[in-house]
């Protein structure tokens, strides 16, 4: 059985009547390193929001572990999403909450409602908030407003808000496409080591074809909401790169 | 159905050739009033709207309108993005404006046939080959001062603040010459009368209490309120109707300003500063709902999302992704609208709503200016102080 499956998802958008995703299907198995490639707009962001179902899809099913997600009432669906990561293009920090305050975010699947309104987290999760922070290289930082920090430093704070959700799934949404070529890889370097030492399933959606080749184990490419390519990373040639991309793209080296 | 739906852009393209000529008639025949009345202020020294019989106004304002369409590009054409030109786009010849200007007459009396049209051309367009249609985007762009469109603002603007002179009848002379009688209110500010201080600071601090009762209990019903008139969190069919609800009461209440609320309570619960706390605070409500509704507006969508995918309540999303980002904006305009209220208490007081304008507007109206002095010296230490306390707080909040 596949870790996640997703099938024939589809997803309309009711204003403007834009197809977003058009049957997609595909599974992934545990601890796979799958990058979603594809030019802006071509259904990265709404594929990997229709499987935490941040987005509700039109048609189609998601299954994790053999539950499917799609037929999860509200309630069950909020239990499943503590076992699914997610890190994000814009960070989506709150800039003027702490940086310990976004990371314990993180735990609010967990700890009941009642003790969350207060702001009362239990005294293991600060501990854990402590440890994801020291990971990161950020654990100065800890009392300091998210809005201080570099972009580069408010992602890892994203990647520690994951880590406390201690995710079995790890949804990236262009992780690095507002930070520079230096800071990408120190960003997909935590990524890469979630999935290979705590054997995190990483789908991480990213801009550049090359930065795809070197942290992904299988790419999948959109193309106007369609699966247009799905392969090993040295499938792709000149050929592949401009049916994915049109044929004015050139290849943008990100070293 | 499918011609139901047709009906829409008809009306709408219809609508936009009824609107123009109508702005058009209201921009001339204003100009030509305000022009009137600014000729007689300069000539006779008198308000006058209309020197002429009414019959040679109308005539000059249409024939006006219609030359300006024909052979120019109106104001009307202009705020609703039509030019005349011909159906290739080019500018239509000498004749064809000569013939629009003659059937623009026709136009008006037989607008309901430009319904009828499925472009929503009127007759003149019709007769003349001529359409009016969106400016080609290699159309010229002149300078302001090279289109009559902009000479026409320049000129209403002249001639308001022109007329204005006159209507508000400028008097200098007055401003002058009776500039000595106010020396005995200036002469007993300097020489106040100290035996009411105490009474004077007992009112104000009424006036004071009356500002801060308003914007506490405004707080209590704006703040969860103002939720309820955030556009962006009031989606789907059953919280839209109530997003629209909520606005428009707000903003119907805050269109009623604070006096008026002050005079409608001092007949319902009588004179006093609980009346006038009552119109601060209804006049709060409303005002805070428009200011935290905008904030909750304009907020990050990012970390709701965020704390949603980590399996966050409803609950949750709003004490996590929410709060934080609203808490001090919403702090400050509370601020902003507490200052606001100490000023305003002053004033309702005057027209019924007690404290220390109450007694302040009795003094000055019995021309007792020593006690009146006493009691301004007062407010304006007040409102000086709550200023500068608030700006401070606020900045601190930034």
């Amino acid at each position: 059985m596949p870790h996640l499956a997703i099938d024939h998802l589809t997803k309309i958008y009711e204003r403007g009547k834009v197809l977003a995703l058009d049957d997609v299907s595909f599974s992934v198995d545990k601890g796979e390193f799958l990058v979603l490639i594809g030019l802006s707009g071509s259904g990265k962001s709404t594929l990997l929001r229709c499987i935490n179902r941040l987005i509700e899809p039109t048609s189609g099913r998601v299954f994790l572990d053999g539950t499917e997600l799609t037929a999860l009432p509200q309630r069950e669906l909020r239990r499943w999403r503590r076992k699914i990561g997610m890190i994000f293009q814009q960070f989506n920090l709150v800039k003027r909450s702490t940086v310990l305050a976004n990371v314990l975010a993180g735990r609010l699947g967990y700890v009941p409602t009642a003790r969350t309104l207060l702001g009362r987290f239990p005294r293991e999760d600060l501990e854990r908030a402590r440890r994801a922070l020291e990971r990161v290289g950020l654990l100065e930082k800890m009392f300091v407003r998210a809005d201080q920090l570099s972009g580069g430093q408010q992602q890892r704070v994203g990647i520690a808000r994951a880590l406390m959700q201690e995710p079995e799934l790890l949804l990236a949404d262009e992780p690095v496409s507002a930070l520079d070529p230096a800071t990408s890889h120190s960003i997909l370097k935590y990524l890469e080591q979630m999935n290979r030492q705590d054997g995190v399933t990483v789908l991480c959606a990213l801009h550049f074809l090359s930065l795809a080749r070197r942290y992904g184990t299988r790419i999948i490419a959109l193309k106007g909401g369609r699966i247009v390519f799905e392969g090993s990373p040295s499938e792709i040639d000149d050929a592949k790169f401009k049916e994915i991309y049109g044929e004015e793209a050139e290849q943008v080296e990100v070293r | 159905m499918n011609w139901i739906a047709s009906l829409a852009p008809r009306f709408a393209a219809a609508g936009r050739r009824l609107s123009i000529p109508l702005a058009d008639l209201l921009v001339l025949a204003y100009l030509w009033a305000i022009g009137t009345c600014f000729t007689s202020f300069i000539l006779y020294g008198e308000e006058a709207y209309l020197l002429v019989p009414w019959w040679v106004m109308a005539l000059a304002v249409v024939e006006g309108a219609a030359l300006w369409e024909s052979f120019g590009v109106s104001l009307g054409m202009r705020l609703f993005g039509r030019w005349l030109s011909r159906e290739d786009d080019s500018s239509p010849s000498l004749g064809q404006r000569l013939g629009y200007w003659l059937s623009w007459h026709l136009s008006l009396p037989l607008f309901p046939l430009s319904f009828l049209d499925h472009e929503g051309q009127t007759v003149a367009e019709r007769l003349t080959g001529t359409v009016l249609r969106e400016p080609p985007a290699d159309a010229p762009r002149g300078r302001w001062y090279r289109t009559s469109s902009g000479w026409a603002i320049l000129l209403i603007l002249f001639l308001t603040s022109g007329a204005a002179f006159g209507i508000t009848k400028v008097n200098l002379s007055a401003l002058i010459k009776g500039a000595p009688k106010t020396a005995k209110f200036w002469r007993s500010l300097a020489s106040p009368d100290t035996s009411i201080l105490t009474l004077g600071l007992k009112l104000l601090l009424e006036t004071f209490f009356m500002a801060m009762m308003a914007t506490v209990f405004a707080v209590v019903i704006a703040g969860p309120v103002s939720f309820l008139a955030a556009r962006n969190l009031m989606r789907g069919p059953l919280a839209r109707p109530v997003y629209f609800v909520v606005r428009a009461i707000s903003s119907l209440t805050r269109s009623v300003d604070a006096i008026i609320w002050a005079i409608i309570f001092a007949v319902w619960v009588g004179m006093g500063s609980f009346c006038g706390a009552l119109a601060l605070w209804i006049h709060s409500i409303a005002d805070l709902i428009k200011l935290y509704s905008e904030q909750l507006e304009s907020i990050d969508p990012g970390p709701l999302e965020a704390v949603a995918a980590a399996g966050a309540s409803r609950l949750e999303v709003i004490r996590y992704g929410i709060i934080p980002q609203i808490i001090n904006p919403y702090l400050s305009f509370t601020l902003y609208r507490w200052d606001i209220n100490v000023r305003m208490a002053t004033v309702i007081g005057v027209v019924g709503g007690g404290g220390i304008g109450w007694r302040l507007a009795a003094h000055l109206r019995s021309w007792q200016f020593p006690e009146a002095s006493m009691l301004t010296i007062l407010v304006v230490a007040l409102v000086w102080a709550i200023d500068y306390v608030s700006a401070r707080l606020r900045a601190k909040l930034a």
